[in-house]
């Protein structure tokens, strides 16, 4: 540890100073119902982590973070750049450019998202390790600095990847809390909001023991799911957020057995160090992702 | 030791006493002519005064209050010692009551449970809750609080301490008391400034921060409570040499225990839980390995038992061990009992 890091870290953050209103704290999602949920929004120094079956819109609110972290501070933006990892589909440029459509003050939006696939979970500790420079670089370059991560999604990095023996398991979780440590540290240093998207896994047994977060079990899409890694991986996120899609029948006016399907989308908190046990409903249109005033 | 209790005539000891020797020390502080001087007596009536309480004062000495070794303390003595520092309430009577009235000064204790348990809420409750003035039982210190997780929110905090101050003018309206020092003048924000806090990024610097505590805490002697959240979240990346990483928990929970008995004030490691494969099932065990079990003189475990959260004295020398449920609630920990039976009675 060099003289100078170490001078600082021996001297009490002054805590008055992160309520001062220059100093935003909070990206919002876009949407004010949203951020209300939020506290304001996705907090930064801290790794939010958003977990859901496919098809419930964990893209789609990524996608809208990356466009309104560009807003100026005044309107709850960081005024900044983001940095999109993905592992799963090629990346959805198409939808991010229709969304784009709803923030129209933003010039050139698409040129302020970097983006770089990922193979693998130790591929994305290397690329992690490798950003520091790049994080830094642009806080003196023109281009606003990078304040914000999403990771898409770190269960598919980590599926494949390791057997389910003692052996492995161990190695994984050791690997769960070293991108985790990276990543905190980061948030710390350059001030960002990291965002990470965990898919689910189906409960079998009725176990109680393990509950983790507010509520006994999650359901989606008439399923007992949980969150995808496991225990440890809980351990490595600040806040955790669930969302879960619900398919309604609604009836037809005209004629009697001609039903029609509807899907509500539900966001919850499961756990957060700021934030209480809440939810709210939210719709995604072809324009954008919005919350439902309850 | 008094005068007073000396077996002399009672006129020689009120002599004494209103010429000023209260205590034994007195008298052999000075010489015997002065005191002849001064109580108008003989020097013989002083000399056979000196005899008796000479006697007096080694007698005393050979029945232990003073130490053999420099440095050591009777029982009795540590008794008192500890019923005089007080302790950190948790905002739950329930919580309090199973550890014995609160969170015990010069112990270090562990707090561990799943992930949204409440483990860090109770850190910032401790934090604000130490800051409690005497006038209402509380230390009326300042805390550490060392974040290796990024878990501290600034605006939890506030809420917490708002909600403290509310708890406090309650109680200052129900006493009606009108001592200008009882009034409550600090502010929300006060608390923070009364929180030192550290955010470290990797366990050397983990490691640096502890080793520098007892040096801060020398010059900041109002320092209460030392709280780290989480002791464990650096030593869970994979250690090469599981070796070193017992060598270094070691050496750390060494230092705590270390600063908790010398400053008189309680330690509070939050620690995460993993699971543990034993007769064929997975249980739920506190983490960082049995070797680290011994390195905490208090351990709670915090549960879900249905839709409540529990606490549970896993390891305790003074308390049996009994579980209690709380609630983590806007306001901050608060007892869940009483609101069950508020709803009751309405």
């Amino acid at each position: 540890m060099d003289q100078t890091r170490s001078a600082h870290l021996m001297k009490p953050e002054d805590l008055l100073q992160r309520l001062s209103p220059t100093r935003n704290q909070k990206c919002t999602v876009g949407c004010p119902v949203l951020d209300r949920l939020l506290g304001g929004g996705v907090p930064c120094n801290s790794i939010t982590e958003l977990v859901a079956e496919s098809g419930c819109g964990k893209t789609q609110i990524s996608l809208q973070l990356l466009l309104s972290a560009q807003l100026p501070t005044a309107l709850g933006g960081l005024s900044a750049s983001s940095l999109y990892l993905y592992s799963e589909s090629p990346f959805p440029l198409r939808r991010l450019h229709q969304l784009s459509s709803s923030f129209p003050t933003l010039r050139n939006p698409l040129d302020k998202v970097l983006t770089h696939p990922l193979h693998s979970a130790h591929h994305l500790f290397d690329v992690l390790s490798q950003i520091d420079s790049l994080l830094s670089f642009r806080e003196s370059s023109s281009s606003p600095p990078i304040k914000l991560i999403v990771i898409d999604s770190v269960a598919a990095l980590f599926r494949f990847e390791f057997e389910n023996n003692p052996r492995d398991l161990k190695q994984r979780s050791g690997l769960f809390f070293r991108i985790s440590s990276k990543l905190k540290e980061q948030a710390r240093r350059f001030g960002l909001a990291v965002v990470v998207i965990n898919q689910v896994v189906d409960v079998i047994d009725d176990s109680d023991g393990f509950r983790i977060g507010n509520s006994t079990c999650l359901y989606t899409s008439e399923r007992k799911v949980c969150a995808a890694l496991g225990l440890s991986w809980a351990n490595c996120v600040n806040t955790r957020l669930f969302l879960s899609r619900h398919e309604e029948r609604i009836a037809q006016e005209v004629g009697d057995d001609c039903f029609t399907t509807q899907t509500r989308r539900f966001i919850r908190v499961a756990f957060a160090p700021h934030l209480p046990d809440s939810y709210c409903e939210f719709v995604i249109t072809r324009e954008r992702v919005f919350g439902l005033e309850s | 030791m008094e005068v007073s209790s000396l077996p002399i005539s009672a006129s020689v000891r009120a002599k004494l006493i209103s010429a000023g020797y209260t205590s034994l020390s007195s008298l052999f502080s000075v010489s015997h002519s002065d005191i002849a001087r001064d109580l108008k007596i003989s020097e013989n009536e002083v000399l056979e005064i000196l005899r008796v309480a000479s006697q007096r004062r080694g007698s005393e000495s050979s029945n232990g209050t003073s130490s053999i070794v420099n440095g050591a303390q009777s029982a009795w003595e540590m008794l008192n010692e500890e019923e005089s520092l007080g302790r950190i309430t948790t905002s739950c009577s329930e919580l309090d009551d199973i550890l014995g009235g609160g969170i015990s000064c010069k112990e270090v204790t562990e707090i561990g449970g799943v992930p949204g348990i409440g483990k860090t809420q109770l850190g910032i409750q401790l934090a604000v809750n130490v800051q409690i003035p005497m006038d209402y039982g509380g230390l009326q210190g300042k805390a550490i609080y060392i974040d290796t997780e990024g878990s501290f929110m600034v605006e939890r905090a506030l809420q917490i301490a708002d909600a403290c101050l509310e708890d406090m003018r309650e109680y200052h309206g129900f006493l009606k008391r009108d001592l200008q020092a009882c009034q409550v003048n600090m502010q929300p924000k006060d608390f923070l400034e009364n929180i030192f806090y550290f955010r470290v990024c990797s366990y050397t610097e983990q490691i640096a921060v502890v080793n520098y505590l007892e040096k801060f805490i020398s010059e900041h002697k109002d320092v209460k409570v030392v709280i780290i959240d989480s002791i464990t979240f650096h030593f869970r990346q994979d250690f090469d040499d599981m070796a070193l990483r017992t060598r270094l928990l070691g050496g750390m929970a060494l230092k705590l225990m270390k600063l908790a008995k010398k400053f008189a004030l309680p330690v509070i490691l939050l620690n995460q839980v993993t699971t543990k494969y034993t007769e064929g099932q997975y249980q739920l065990t506190l983490a960082l390995g049995d070797s680290w079990s011994h390195a905490c003189t208090n351990r709670v475990i915090l549960y879900w038992n249905g839709n409540e959260r529990y606490a549970y004295i896993d390891k305790s020398p003074s308390v049996r061990s009994a579980a209690a449920p709380y609630s983590v609630t806007g306001r901050g920990i608060r007892s869940s009992v009483s609101n069950c039976k508020r709803v009751k009675m309405m």
